[in-house]
């Protein structure tokens, strides 16, 4: 081959393997912005729980009163798509013969199959991308594996204790008398497809004199969830939409600095949404571009109670989030303290 | 140290004139008054009469019911400075004139009129002599702007996509194609969508005899008929257009029970519910479904219908001029581009 013939084939070849490597792989840079917390940041809002923050939200506990904010985790709930749950209890050592030593100890554990998405669960940083890049401009496709991601993962995340806030859209609803309940919600509810403006979360903040600091949390009832509660009869219906955020009230929400929003929905945006031909645009806003995270299936009837009784609606907001190494998000426990 | 008196110190104030005092006033006003629509955006009352609302009766010749058009209009509305009324035409001209004197009564600011009966003229005469805009759904109301889908257009993108598929796979081969569908339903303009299909094919590949197999709205009809056809036709390409989903579906079916699916290709219309699904309601246009022979299915997005045509209401009800014609860009829909046309959505 003489060196006219090679030096092309080169130039040809070096063409078409740059071609492919940009399409394989997209300027990230372009799609997602940066973090503000530096280049390195695979932490997201959790940055913004500060000691001092964590420090003003203990002011929250008065009398010690803890109010439950998860779903019981069980086989049967609502799931997305193709997620599934199975338990297996392993019993054996109850089998005649089978206990241990002449103190006869006998054990019993489980096994526990599904997805990390399921019940009252905690969408991470690795969740939701726009294309392969991912939050602060992480391009996704060079860090996952088999096995799980090897950035964003939920083991780079702070602990969440700050302050609640819960919005209690049902009671926004009924007062400026434009709640449309949904006739399977034992409680009342907004129905699917009811679009939460930014308006709507400012008027359920007034109802408690409440204004939205840096570091807090957010959580919207809207009732829907009480259709989570009938699980599995109203799977279909409480899968088939819900009532949830706008993007407009997802900005606002963000202009807030907040650390995490959730609801007791399984996508806290609303579904169907505002552009039929956009998927999930919210949750592209708040994790993917800002870091904050989404919690779904929270259960906040109580709360909402509690503060609809009391006239105060923020607390302590614990939440317990497994150090899951290289995992996009996981069923969470969260409690609220009085 | 001294500092530097700020600009809202009262010290250094001094009288202002009364001339200037006026002109501020003025400018007040002038910024106030902008401010006031902002602040007090008003409120349009948009009727919408619909063809028919029966239970599971579709429209426009596809497998759309006349329910989920009524619901795109209340999903668009969400975005809109608008409180939406619904009327139910039920295919009848009395009801129309009806539900259109219900309107005037009800002072709408804006008429949404969908329906294929000869009242649409003397309810436009209605409407306009009662001061109320009207918008035209997909049949022509005499001076409405009219939004409408496009059968011909379709019927090409359908026409275009088989022969492509042909030229592409089977160039050179003995190949023939069989329009399938309602033929006969001037009403639903299904003869422009087979015109369109018979347009491309002629235009893209003019050797190839088109036989039109008209089911008369019979599904039931679909397997027995191409069926026959099949046998008529033991060997070569076959290239199947069906001018609906539930038709493509049948034809599909004929196709495997006559053992042929290597040698068909199908391009439906409408991509409805019975053809695509989501993340586990699994349909033959599918990512995970690339090998299937129905190639795709032109959209008609009439489960999309409000969204394209409340904005045109919106425009006219701000003043602004609007096409006397507006159709539907219609696409289409394969396992390559159905999650981006039609992104999943619910979690069922």
């Amino acid at each position: 081959m003489k060196l006219r013939a090679i030096v092309a084939v080169a130039a040809a070849l070096m063409v078409l393997a740059a071609g492919s490597a940009a399409f394989a792989q997209s300027d990230c840079k372009k799609l997602v912005p940066a973090s503000p917390w530096g280049p390195n940041d695979q932490t997201g809002a959790t940055n913004r729980i500060t000691p001092a923050v964590t420090k003003a939200a203990a002011a929250e506990i008065k009398d010690g009163k803890v109010i439950a904010l998860s779903y019981p985790l069980t086989d049967g709930v609502p799931l997305f798509g193709t997620r599934f749950t199975k338990t297996i209890l392993t019993a054996t050592s109850l089998a005649p013969g089978a206990a241990f030593g002449e103190n006869n100890l006998t054990y019993m554990e489980d096994t526990w199959l599904s997805q990390s998405h399921v019940g009252t669960h905690l969408d991470g940083m690795g969740h939701i991308g726009r294309g392969d890049c991912y939050y602060n401009q992480i391009a996704m496709g060079k860090f996952i594996n088999q096995n799980n991601m090897t950035k964003l993962g939920l083991e780079h995340l702070k602990p969440f204790a700050t302050r609640g806030v819960v919005i209690d859209l049902v009671k926004v609803y009924q007062q400026a008398g434009k709640l449309k309940t949904n006739a399977a919600c034992k409680k009342a509810c907004l129905d699917k497809g009811t679009l939460i403006t930014a308006d709507d979360l400012q008027a359920g903040l007034k109802m408690y004199n409440v204004t939205l600091r840096e570091g807090d949390i957010v959580i919207i009832h809207t009732g829907w969830g009480d259709l989570f509660e009938q699980f599995p009869a109203q799977n279909a219906l409480y899968n088939s939409g819900e009532p949830g955020l706008g993007k407009a009230a997802a900005t606002w929400l963000i202009s807030q600095k907040i650390v995490a929003v959730g609801s007791d929905t399984w996508a806290v945006e609303v579904i169907p949404g505002e552009d039929p031909k956009e998927a999930f645009i919210v949750h592209q806003m708040l994790l993917t571009d800002n870091g904050i995270h989404i919690i779904e299936n929270v259960r906040t009837d109580l709360i909402a109670a509690e503060a609809a009784a009391s006239g105060r609606s923020t607390f302590f907001f614990s939440m317990t989030v497994p150090k899951g190494v290289g995992m996009t998000g996981n069923f969470v426990g969260i409690e609220g303290i009085r | 140290m001294k500092y530097p008196a700020p600009a809202f110190s009262p010290r250094g104030r001094r009288r202002p004139h009364v001339r200037e005092l006026v002109a501020g006033l003025a400018a007040l006003l002038v910024v106030l008054a902008g401010l006031a629509p902002a602040a007090a955006q008003r409120q349009y009352v948009v009727a919408f009469a619909n063809l028919t609302e029966e239970p599971g009766v579709t429209v426009e010749g596809t497998g759309f019911t006349g329910r989920e058009i009524r619901e795109s209009f209340v999903l668009a509305a969400r975005a809109h400075p608008v409180e939406m009324v619904f009327y139910d035409n039920r295919r009848d001209d009395a009801r129309a004139l009806q539900n259109a004197d219900a309107a005037i009564a009800r002072k709408v600011d804006l008429y949404i009129q969908y329906h294929q009966g000869a009242a649409n003229a003397a309810i436009a005469e209605k409407l306009r002599a009662a001061g109320i805009k009207v918008l035209a759904l997909n049949d022509p109301v005499p001076g409405a702007p009219l939004y409408t889908v496009d059968n011909l257009a379709a019927g090409r993108v359908a026409g275009q996509a088989l022969a492509q598929f042909a030229l592409r796979s089977w160039r050179g081969q003995p190949t023939a194609a069989v329009i399938v569908g309602n033929l006969s339903d001037a009403a639903d303009r299904v003869p422009e969508r087979a015109q369109g299909v018979t347009e491309a094919l002629a235009q893209r590949l003019p050797a190839v005899k088109v036989t039109s197999v008209d089911t008369h709205g019979n599904p039931a009809q679909v397997g027995p008929l191409v069926g026959k056809f099949l046998a008529a036709h033991p060997s070569g390409k076959l290239l199947l257009a069906a001018t609906d989903d539930a038709t493509a579906l049948a034809v599909k079916s004929a196709v495997e029970t006559a053992g042929r699916v290597h040698d068909a290709a199908i391009v439906s219309h409408g991509v409805d519910r019975s053809i695509h699904g989501g993340m586990n309601d699994r349909k033959e246009i599918d990512p995970a479904n690339r090998g299937s022979i129905v190639i795709g299915s032109v959209a008609f997005y009439l489960d999309r219908c409000g969204y394209e045509v409340l904005p045109l209401a919106m425009r006219m009800l701000r003043g602004e001029s609007v096409p006397a014609r507006v159709a539907t860009r219609h696409v289409l829909v394969t396992a390559a581009n159905v999650f981006i046309e039609y992104p999943p959505y619910d979690m069922n």
